[in-house]
């Protein structure tokens, strides 16, 4: 009967082609919304491995670029059993570099591009990080020291560049920020960094850590960036802390939010937890709108399979009349919807194979979107489902039909 | 064989009720060739349908070897219209993406095909004359041939009863002869009991059982109810 059902469809190539389209294109963007949602993850999962440390910044904000402690909290913090190293760091958005401010550039996007551009140009917003270089020489977890090694250019911030204007950028900063003969810039060159006093900065290194959320970071001495962002004295934006038991951080985070009750110790455990939720939630809003795309795709086989079964009342009849029973007409009609569901499951899955294949070779970032073995079992199984719950009602009209009925009304 | 008793059916047609059958009784002895006439609207086919189980009377009985086909369940019905009778159809009603031994098998097709019975398609096929087109499709038959191919699948099951309605009415004469030569020749080899529902009185032998239907009630002239009466006495 498996085989009879596969030719039945088979004999209607256009509307099965339609159905096939109109259930591929949901499933697609199951598949497609869990593979970006895994390749989000894994880049953050990726990002916050290479930081070992805890953040402390002012509690309840979301970032560092809006946190302000005072200085002399370093000393508190140094005082807390289990920490080690406390390195004291100021975190703005950068100024208008090479005469190009990050907000206009955004809000002209936003005007220009739509929100997708406008979001894009929001993660590209170059950041600057004001570094006490000599504590920040001591930690074990530099990422951007350690990303310039392995994979960057120049050299990193030594103690003898404090007061100097020299930074350290990334590679994709490099080419966001290019020579005026088009080239990316390089070591040695200059960026004109400052929206009124403009003051001219070189490059003494580049890194790449990979990482979209990373490699927006201008990095610089902390009390040069103190005078670029009017950022006074005894005032930080964050301290990076290293325990002296790397596995310990969490433990430690508590003990430092208790001991100051108005800073957040975030561990990056806390950090990929926080964003575990947020993600989950993205997850179900992107469910509920694929589930909507996914009702079409049932209304799409429920209508080809009732045009289907309209025109072979005569078809059931007779079966019915060699002996058919109604579950045998059912099941008939329920293994044609379900094989298209499984065709349209395949489909998707071969596209979102393909899609993803090509969609990573040109993004970058650190972002890479993934199609774990899962994630093609669960394309099938909705394909599957969805198309055997379009065909059940068809399936029952087709196997409720009088035989005599079925023959009569057919020939009419 | 056939025991009609009192048999009414009446459709509803919108507002109005049609009365189809008004009170048929007969006999139809077992392995008789019996033809059903009567002009168009008269109720043949609904009685025929109703002797092959596709829909139940409104009230009256049909007993079918000894089998009340008026009280039997759904399941029933099924088994008996899968082992029991064989259809044959004005318009052949072969299915259209089946080969035509596959559609000689489509009794079959729910429960699994064995070797055995597509040896057993093939030689029915080969018996009716399309040995050599027992890949085909149906769009690739004549009317005559997928009649035969219809005639193949009534008579795969071995039935006690084959029902024909009008087995000729969209063939031509050569075609219409050669499918009653077919279907008197398996008659006589088998002794299967053939009802057929027909306009055309040219195919009815002297030997015959006719049953005229006239406004849903039999009406038999003297000669044949005395040939009634005799094969029910057989």
């Amino acid at each position: 009967m498996g085989r009879f059902a596969w030719r039945n469809l088979l004999t209607r190539p256009l509307r099965t082609t339609l159905a096939l389209v109109g259930l591929s294109i949901p499933i697609l963007g199951v598949i497609g919304l869990f593979s970006l949602s895994g390749g989000l993850r894994n880049l953050v999962g990726d990002t916050l491995n290479k930081i070992q440390g805890v953040m402390v910044m002012r509690d309840n904000l979301p970032s560092p670029v809006f946190s302000d402690l005072p200085t002399n909290y370093g000393e508190r913090l140094k005082a807390v059993p289990g920490v080690k190293v406390v390195a004291p760091e100021v975190w703005k958005i950068a100024p208008s570099v090479n005469g190009t401010r990050s907000f206009t550039r955004t809000a002209s996007d936003l005007i220009t591009g739509g929100g997708a551009k406008a979001m894009k140009s929001l993660l590209d917003m170059p950041l600057i990080q004001g570094q006490d270089i000599p504590t920040h020489t001591n930690l074990r977890s530099g990422v951007y020291p350690s990303s310039l090694k392995e994979k960057g250019e120049g050299r990193y911030l030594e103690p003898s560049d404090a007061g100097t204007n020299r930074v350290v950028i990334s590679r994709k900063l490099s080419k966001d920020f290019l020579k005026p003969d088009g080239t990316p810039s390089g070591v040695g060159d200059k960026l004109r960094i400052g929206d009124k006093d403009v003051k001219e900065f070189e490059i003494v290194g580049i890194y790449d850590t990979g990482s979209m959320f990373l490699d927006v970071v201008i990095v610089m001495d902390i009390g040069t960036a103190r005078k670029l962002l009017g950022v006074s004295e005894d005032q930080v934006s964050t301290f990076y802390v290293e325990m002296t038991d790397p596995t310990a951080n969490d433990k430690v985070s508590l003990a430092i939010e208790k001991a100051m009750p108005d800073v957040d110790a975030r561990s990056m455990n806390e950090f990929m937890a926080n964003f575990g939720v947020i993600m989950s939630k993205v997850d179900i809003f992107l469910l509920m709108t694929v589930s909507l795309a996914l009702l079409v795709g049932i209304v799409g086989i429920i209508n080809t399979m009732l045009m289907s079964t309209t025109e072979r009342f005569v078809e059931f009849g007779v079966l019915r009349t060699n002996g058919w029973s109604q579950g045998n007409v059912l099941a008939l009609v329920t293994a044609e919807s379900a094989f298209l569901g499984l065709m349209a499951g395949a489909i998707s899955c071969v596209m979102a194979y393909a899609g993803v294949t090509i969609i990573n070779q040109f993004i970058g970032d650190g972002l890479r979107l993934t199609l774990p073995f899962w994630l093609f079992g669960l394309g099938i199984g909705i394909s599957l489902v969805t198309g055997t719950l379009g065909g059940l009602y068809p399936a029952w009209r087709a196997s409720k039909l009088v035989p005599m009925d079925a023959i009569r009304l057919g020939s009419h | 064989m056939i025991d009609v008793a009192d048999v009414k059916k009446s459709f509803r047609s919108g507002e109005r009720t049609v009365e189809a059958l008004r009170g048929v009784t007969c006999h139809i002895p077992k392995g008789r060739f019996a033809f059903i006439v009567g002009p168009s609207g008269s109720g043949k086919s609904t009685l025929l349908y109703l002797l092959g189980a596709l829909d139940r009377p409104t009230s009256g009985r049909i007993v079918v070897s000894g089998t009340d086909l008026t009280a039997m369940s759904e399941a029933e019905q099924n088994h008996y219209r899968r082992d029991r009778i064989g259809f044959i159809f004005q318009a052949f009603n072969l299915i259209s993406n089946l080969t035509a031994v596959e559609n000689v098998l489509v009794p079959y097709l729910p429960r699994g095909l064995t070797p055995e019975l597509e040896r057993r398609a093939v030689e029915l096929l080969t018996q009716v004359g399309l040995g050599g087109r027992v890949d085909h499709r149906p769009y690739q038959l004549s009317g005559g041939e997928q009649q035969r191919v219809a005639i193949a699948r009534a008579l795969i099951k071995d039935p006690e009863v084959v029902l024909a309605d009008e087995p000729t009415g969209e063939l031509d004469s050569k075609a219409g002869d050669e499918v009653y030569r077919i279907l008197r020749r398996l008659q006589a080899e088998r002794q299967t009991t053939l009802v057929v529902v027909t306009h055309d009185r040219r195919f009815i032998n002297p030997d015959d059982l006719v049953l005229e239907i006239q406004d849903g009630l039999l009406k038999t002239d003297e000669s044949e109810h005395q040939r009634n009466l005799i094969g029910a006495e057989v």
